[in-house]
């Protein structure tokens, strides 16, 4: 997962490729470098961007992302005849029913019925897979062994989830929805040699070097293979940014999608039209262990009341964090200032406005605080008169004294260190002193799991476009509840509110527990089929996450519309990007 | 063959035997006793999931239970088992795919290394203190003090950036030319340089002063007395130096982008993925300590008044 999070390094540069002269007969062909060799690129066990973007290539499913002629990006049925709305069943369950196009085929002539997709899905959740993406089924019935997808038919497949669920079309286009076959995947090696790769897509893999490359050729049998015009792209596997980059500024290679932090200035000169910045519907954070200590020694505050105050004084020291700075001066890769954690790129109930522009107390701005440059001494000064409530004030120096020497974690990583030290040198300018402490990336990950530190380095992208992706991992039984809410001393500590009877749920509580409050809401929300209150709830709980402090978002990133102008690319939300309608563009 | 050099041999080999072992048990134990798995990740998968992989694997087994069974399986079938995270692909054929280029990196760049470098070793000595012998110290000199990093960028960005004479990548077609180049300058360098000391050593010595007196021409002089007894040091160097070569640098593969062994150790360190750092630690130890033995033993070949003990 770790390519999925490189967050920072979200910078994606293409040439307007060197100039096919002979174009009629000339096989059409391009050499590309996103990442290095994927662990899988079997579809239902990958969960990395690179292996994705390769999976895309190779399979289609029953939706897939478009480009409408503005260049907006939407889902369209893909194998499926159409995406119907689905049946509301008496017990509030959702069943949809799909009719598959005709004349499907595998790469190897063999026919694709509607068995080959229940025989996928079933596999993909299945716990004795245990896929790292085996839970975006949850929203099927009977996940994760049980699964409610039957094909009655070759070319129908029913399937009912456990309420009508809004971002259900674009989950289809998801590579662990794609089809593969029983007979192929019962090879457990099948997915790492092309003799035994079958795949269904606009391409068949011909050739994998391990470690060198990956050769995707056209495939005859794609059931719109006229549309394809690219016949053959080359996939070199590195991932060191300075050798991409040298290829990349040789000619060998046409796309990179990956440069040197350092370099992203002088590229941006020196490639003005080639130089692109993607996006990602992703968040860059830090994270608070709730169950650290904070209060200062000797401080009288305990249980409930010492809670409430960690929470303050947390959201108090997001307050002091010039997320301007961070952006242009550290990012400098189009990154946008944070002030909620639901990332840009995530729409509201209307699916026009975003999500972050209506979340958060005020009218005024964007979020949970303001993050205009303007904004940034009045937050500074708030911050200090919070922190004033708790801890020793010396006027004259300007700074706090008795504040307790705390650890920043980090990945052993340059970007995640710059940022750590500018964190760093913000908590001493007010007398707070922070330590960096960095592991390397599987230590990393244990630590901050375990809740064995203060403070820590973050990041989270979503999947699909829907708040929940960003909201229910912070459930108390969470794998990626970093911050260990509702665990240890945080499990019994009743600080929290939240009130959805507007939304027409049974939960009002006041001063609950955190499995009373959160764990309560993004249950009902994930049973909410009315879109209006499901969003309202997911702001409620948003808003509940946020008074935490615990997470005080550092940086979004930016939106999709830099790619409106690249002629045949598409890049998807999750960050895969589509590369088999690319056309070669002569060079002027 | 001598008894004595017999015994010796078993001698050796046991102890190789027993120093792979002592590899094989410490890496085994430090690596399940760092923290973290092979199936974390920044998503975290469900329990359920987590405890099927580890049964899968065998990882749910008492760690001694494991131990003892990954020892079994080498012994009894050289099975090396799969890749806990290359899903699909076991241990030893990973193992051979990235030795197949590491390899042939080496042993090219071993191969030129050690011709060139004692090549231009004996030029040295026998034009000693010419314009000759100090230009070849000096450019030596630089090519030993220069890290394979700084190396390796600077004839990246030369002769693929901006001559464009070269590929930059590994995988491409003649792309293993630069990284031949930069592995080989090291060890060229210094096989110089002690072919050079010990070439003067040597030409210092009363036999070669006998010959020369007994008129014996000066190119027998030098290739069949004094070069081959100034190899000595040199095979001392070489044995290990080709093991260090031919498992791959980390670095050069790094900066080349080549598909070697090295870059999979480092990554399968970072992964945790625990079969396949035993495979290549095991790999690894075994050619070192091979390597070792047999430069031992080319001692004897060139120089026969060595006694083995």
């Amino acid at each position: 997962m770790k390519k999925l999070f490189a967050l920072m390094l979200a910078v994606m540069m293409m040439l307007s490729c060197v100039a096919v002269t002979n174009a009629e007969a000339a096989k059409t062909s391009l050499n590309v470098c996103i990442a290095s060799e994927p662990d899988t690129i079997d579809p239902a066990l990958n969960s990395a961007v690179d292996g994705a973007t390769l999976i895309i290539h190779l399979f289609s499913g029953l939706s897939k992302w478009s480009q409408d002629a503005n260049g907006g990006l939407q889902i369209v049925p893909d194998l499926a005849t159409e995406l119907p709305l689905p049946v509301i069943n008496e017990d509030g369950t959702a069943t949809y029913t799909y009719t598959l196009v005709d004349g499907l085929k595998w790469s190897d002539g063999k026919d694709l019925t509607a068995k080959d997709f229940e025989f996928a899905w079933k596999r993909a959740a299945s716990s004795a897979l245990g896929a790292d993406y085996g839970y975006m089924f949850e929203v099927v019935k009977g996940y994760p062994d049980e699964l409610a997808v039957e094909a009655t038919d070759d070319k129908t497949l029913v399937v009912t989830l456990n309420n009508d669920v809004s971002y259900w079309n674009e989950l289809l286009s998801f590579p662990t929805f794609l089809p593969v076959r029983e007979d192929v995947v019962s090879n457990e090696a099948w997915a790492t040699d092309p003799a035994t790769y079958v795949s269904n897509g606009a391409y068949t893999m011909t050739a994998w070097e391990h470690n060198s490359y990956i050769t995707l050729t056209k495939n005859p049998n794609y059931f719109k293979a006229d549309e394809i015009t690219m016949d053959e792209i080359n996939f070199y596997l590195s991932d060191d940014e300075n050798n991409m980059l040298a290829n990349y500024q040789n000619g060998d290679w046409a796309m990179i999608d990956n440069v040197p932090n350092a370099e992203i200035d002088a590229l941006k000169a020196q490639y003005p039209t080639e130089f692109f910045v993607g996006s990602q519907m992703g968040t860059y954070y830090v994270s608070w262990n709730v169950n650290a200590e904070i209060l200062p020694e000797g401080c009288e505050l305990t249980g409930d009341d010492a809670e409430k105050a960690r929470a303050e004084i947390r959201f108090a020291l997001g307050l002091l964090f010039d997320r301007n700075y961070i952006v242009t001066e550290i990012g400098k890769a189009g990154q946008q200032p944070a002030s909620s954690f639901v990332a840009l790129g995530l729409t509201d109930a209307d699916g026009a406005k975003q999500f972050y522009e209506v979340a958060g107390p005020s009218d005024e701005y964007a979020g949970y605080w303001n993050v205009s440059a303007d904004a940034y001494e009045a937050n500074w000064d708030t911050a200090i008169e919070t922190l004033k409530k708790y801890y020793t004030y010396d006027e004259a120096a300007g700074k706090f004294t008795n504040f307790p020497t705390i650890e920043y974690l980090y990945n052993t990583n340059d970007g995640h260190k710059l940022i750590g030290e500018y964190l760093q040198s913000v908590f001493a300018g007010v007398g707070i002193n922070m330590n960096l402490v960095n592991q390397e990336w599987n230590t990393f990950l244990n630590t901050r799991k375990n809740g064995d530190y203060t403070v820590a380095r973050n990041g989270w992208l979503a999947d699909y476009n829907d708040p929940i992706s960003f909201l229910d991992m912070w459930v108390s039984n969470s794998g990626n509840n970093d911050s260990q809410f509702g665990k240890g001393a945080n499990a019994e500590a009743k600080i929290y509110s939240i009130d959805l009877t507007p939304y027409g749920v049974d939960v009002k509580v006041e001063n609950g527990t955190w499995a009373e409050t959160y764990d309560a809401a993004i249950a009902a929300i994930k049973a909410c089929g009315d879109k209006e209150a499901r969003y309202g709830m997911m702001h409620a709980a948003e808003d509940l996450l946020m008074s935490t402090g615990a997470n005080p978002a550092v940086l979004l990133h930016g939106h999709l519309h830099d790619l409106r102008e690249r002629a045949g690319l598409l890049r998807e939300p999750a960050g895969l990007q589509v590369l088999h309608v690319l056309h070669r563009r002569p060079v002027s | 063959m001598s008894s004595k050099l017999m015994f010796y041999i078993l001698k050796r080999v046991l102890l190789a035997i027993l120093t792979i072992w002592i590899v094989i048990t410490v890496t085994f134990f430090i690596m399940h006793a760092v923290p973290g798995g092979p199936f974390v990740g920044e998503k975290a998968i469900s329990k359920e999931a987590q405890a099927a992989l580890e049964a899968k694997y065998g990882l749910d087994k008492p760690l001694f239970e494991q131990y003892t069974t990954y020892l079994r399986d080498i012994l009894t079938k050289f099975d090396f088992g799969p890749s806990l995270k290359q899903r699909g692909r076991q241990v030893i054929d990973i193992i051979m795919d990235g030795m197949k280029t590491s390899a042939k990196l080496g042993l090219i760049a071993a191969g030129l290394a050690a011709v060139f470098g004692i090549v231009l070793g004996a030029v040295a000595a026998i034009r000693r203190n010419t314009i000759l012998d100090k230009t070849i110290m000096v450019i030596t000199t630089a090519f030993v003090s220069m890290p394979s990093f700084i190396m390796g960028s600077f004839l990246l960005i030369i002769f693929s950036v901006s001559l464009k004479w070269l590929p930059a990548n590994g995988a491409m077609k003649g792309g293993l030319v630069l990284p031949v180049i930069t592995l080989m300058l090291y060890p060229m360098s210094y096989i110089t340089r002690l072919t050079r000391s010990s070439m003067l050593d040597v030409l210092g010595q009363d036999y070669i002063r006998t010959a020369r007196a007994k008129g014996v021409s000066k190119w027998r002089i030098i290739f069949g007395h004094a070069l081959k007894n100034s190899l000595i040091p040199v095979i001392t160097y070489f044995g290990p130096m080709l093991a260090f070569i031919v498992t791959g640098s980390m670095v050069v593969e790094q900066i080349f982008a080549v598909p070697g062994i090295g870059r999979q150790f480092v990554s399968s360190i970072t992964n945790r993925d625990y079969t396949m750092i035993m495979g290549t630690t095991i790999f690894l130890a075994s050619l070192i300590v091979i390597m070792n033995l047999v430069s031992d033993l080319l001692y004897k070949a060139v120089d026969p008044r060595i006694e083995f003990e």
